[in-house]
């Protein structure tokens, strides 16, 4: 538990670090790109400006040879003019004067029409040896003769500054990001130390101690969400607690009550002498409570088989409408017997996609429900419609003593019993739950209705289809 | 019983529990079967390579090989009796598993005694089920295809329902039929889940009313906590 947000928090410092790292290096690119740009324009300026200056620096000698000034450069901030490298043409193309730095090299080759006439022509060319300038050349007239000066600075001077200011930056850039990933790793534990804490709080709550909830600061951020979410989950765990707690209590009630039986009709019959007959009697009630042990223990398989999952559903579509007319047939002979007065309306053109061998139980034990708890004389109703566009529904009203709002939510829970003096009926426990396991293994759900009046009605809904048009 | 004409049915038993092998054993000899029981399927399997029976009840759980085991050795030596698989087993995989093994017929303890027996009998009698088309038990008559019934002569008026239990009950005279074969075989209930007892009960007592009341001898019986018989008994 301790190992998972540790990781988290690396994670999360990693991805931080990766993350400056790189718009770091975007940043630094686009920088690069627009200072070489920059600096390029600013050295072909300098070429401009140096261009005017060594203009005026020249001069013919008496010789006719062109000569330069040097005596103007102990200015300090002409640094630069020892990188400059300097050509003079004549129109022909016959070279006038190399300057030192030049030395054997040419800058250019012969001059291209139009070259320096009326404006400055600047261009990146390639000295002879191979070194990339920028050359910037232009005509003048000098003492009567045209002459063409080209003046170029190395491209070196550019990218020389550049890996200056680069390596600086480089140099820091190590820095910061192990500042960054001190400072991420610090917050990272920052904003995940509440999570932590709450995996111990939630480690602490178990099954004993199920109503305790883990604190919530504020319901509004992502923190609080989960917190929440955690408090639903362990009550929604609390009430399967509780359920599993009743179900346990009242189903070794059950099987307790025909054992305990059992065990007393088979003593008293042990401790005296009695006649066949009286044996006889004693065995049939044994059997009878065996019978009824028998009966519970099946549909608690049933239903532990349904909980797993292991009963398979064979869909199809069918009319509600018969099926409720069966089922009423199969009972009747109950109803019969109890002077009870059923109905059975409704729409004859309701389908549901359903298994329906499932459905059936559901609705005869709901309906046995119905028969065994209103009293004789009674009326039971029974109706099937559709309810919206896709759902179908049984419902069954009786008009017995109703079940009372407390007992209403657990009446599908199994083996629950509405109060202890009430009913001596065996077998009450289990037909409502495995009717809702039937509903809802078929996609619909079951409910109950009780108003405060008395009765109620008992709904299976089931998921509706268009009937086969061949009957 | 009315098997005493020709030499009795030997049925071999096969079944670890002490208690369970004995009733069974008592139940058989009772109806007149004459009736070896083995503990192990070692032994179970010894007996039916060196004698003859007609018919194995076979226990699924047993201590060594159990009975799948044993089943489909057998079924591999060819060895071809019918066999009545008993176990406590009723999901419908281990049904499947079952009859694939070679059982003949399959029965999920605990099981009402006189189903247990209504599977032997038809077991025993395999393949030729006698269609009779008039049933007769003392001055009762009926006749399956005109659905008429009488009791001295006299029509009784029977439901759809009460005709049917009354066929069956008539088709297994003085037999004793448990409520789970009713369910099954009458109302073609296979859900053993199903709330049917009571439904059961009523129409049995429907069915009496019009078939006892005002004569005599009494045929329709109640065997509490295990079923109904129809038999003549001087009440």
């Amino acid at each position: 538990m301790r190992l998972r947000p540790r990781r988290v928090r690396t994670r999360l410092t990693l991805w931080y670090v990766g993350l400056l790292a790189g718009v770091l290096a975007v940043y630094l690119a686009g920088v690069s790109l627009l200072s070489v740009w920059q600096m390029d324009r600013v050295l072909k300026r300098l070429a401009m400006e140096d261009l005017e200056t060594v203009k005026g620096l020249l001069y013919f000698r008496a010789d006719g040879s062109l000569d330069l000034r040097e005596d103007y450069h102990h200015h300090t901030a002409w640094k630069q003019a020892e990188e400059r490298f300097l050509e003079v043409l004549d129109p022909g193309g016959r070279i006038l004067f190399l300057n030192a730095r030049l030395g054997m090299r040419t800058l250019g080759g012969p001059p291209f029409p139009g070259e320096g006439a009326g404006t400055y022509s600047d261009r990146s060319a390639e000295l002879s040896d191979g070194t990339k300038v920028v050359l910037v050349s232009g005509t003048f007239e000098l003492q009567g003769r045209p002459i063409l000066i080209r003046i170029a600075y190395g491209e070196y001077l550019v990218w020389d500054r550049l890996w200056e200011t680069l390596s600086i930056l480089l140099m820091a850039l190590p820095l910061a990001l192990a500042a960054t990933a001190l400072a991420s790793y610090k917050m990272a534990a920052r904003a995940l130390n509440p999570i932590e804490k709450m995996a111990q709080q939630a480690q602490r709550i178990n099954s004993e101690r199920l109503s305790e909830q883990l604190q919530v600061d504020n319901p509004e951020d992502e923190l609080g969400h989960l917190a929440t979410a955690f408090n639903d989950a362990f009550s929604r765990i609390e009430q399967s607690f509780e359920q599993l707690r009743r179900f346990t209590a009242n189903a070794s009630h059950e099987l307790r009550t025909p054992l305990a039986s059992i065990r007393s009709i088979g003593e008293v019959a042990l401790q005296k002498d009695a006649g066949a007959e009286e044996y006889r009697e004693t065995l049939g009630s044994v059997v009878e409570e065996v019978n009824h042990l028998a009966g519970l223990v099946d549909s608690l398989l049933m239903l532990s088989r349904a909980d797993a999952g292991q009963i398979p559903m064979r869909p199809t579509v069918f009319p509600l409408m018969p099926l409720a007319r069966e089922t009423v047939s199969l009972l009747d002979v109950l109803i019969e017997d109890k002077k009870l007065t059923l109905t059975l309306a409704g729409d004859e053109d309701v389908c549901v996609r359903a298994d329906r061998q499932h459905v059936r139980q559901a609705v005869v034990n709901v309906l046995h429900n119905a028969v065994k708890f209103t009293p004789d004389g009674g009326t039971i109703s029974v109706r099937v419609d559709r309810q919206g566009t896709s759902c179908a529904q049984v419902s069954i009203t009786d008009d017995g003593p109703g079940i009372p709002p407390e007992h209403a939510g657990h009446v599908f829970e199994r083996f629950y019993r509405a109060g202890e003096t009430q009913s001596e009926e065996k077998a009450a426990g289990l037909g409502l739950s495995i009717a809702q396991w039937a509903a809802r293994a078929n996609k619909g759900d079951i409910g109950l209705i009780s108003p405060p009046g008395g009765g109620c009605t008992f709904w299976i809904r089931l998921p509706a289809a268009p009937c086969p048009s061949a009957v | 019983m009315d098997v005493g004409k020709q030499s009795p049915h030997r049925i071999l038993v096969i079944e670890d529990e002490v208690k369970m092998a004995e009733a069974l054993r008592a139940g058989l000899e009772a109806e007149g079967y004459t009736v070896t029981v083995a503990r192990t399927g070692e032994e179970g399997f010894y007996l039916v390579s060196t004698q003859k029976y007609e018919l194995m009840v076979l226990d699924w759980m047993l201590p060594g090989r159990d009975g799948i085991e044993i089943l489909t050795r057998l079924r591999q030596r060819g060895v071809f009796l019918p066999v009545l698989l008993l176990t406590a087993k009723d999901a419908t995989e281990d049904r499947v598993r079952g009859l694939d093994a070679g059982a003949d017929d399959y029965l999920v303890k605990p099981f009402a005694f006189p189903e247990f027996l209504a599977r032997v009998r038809a077991l025993l009698r395999r393949g030729g089920t006698d269609v009779v088309d008039k049933l007769t038990l003392a001055d009762l008559e009926m006749d399956v295809s005109s659905h008429n019934v009488t009791r001295s002569g006299t029509e009784l008026v029977l439901t759809a329902r009460e005709f049917e239990l009354l066929e069956y009950l008539l088709r297994h005279q003085g037999r004793v039929v448990s409520r789970e074969m009713l369910a099954r075989e009458v109302w073609k209930e296979s859900a053993r889940y199903t709330p049917l007892d009571n439904v059961i009960d009523v129409h049995v007592a429907r069915l009496r009313r019009k078939l006892d009341d005002g004569f005599d001898p009494k045929l329709l019986h109640t065997v509490r906590a295990v079923g109904f018989v129809l038999r003549e008994e001087v009440s």
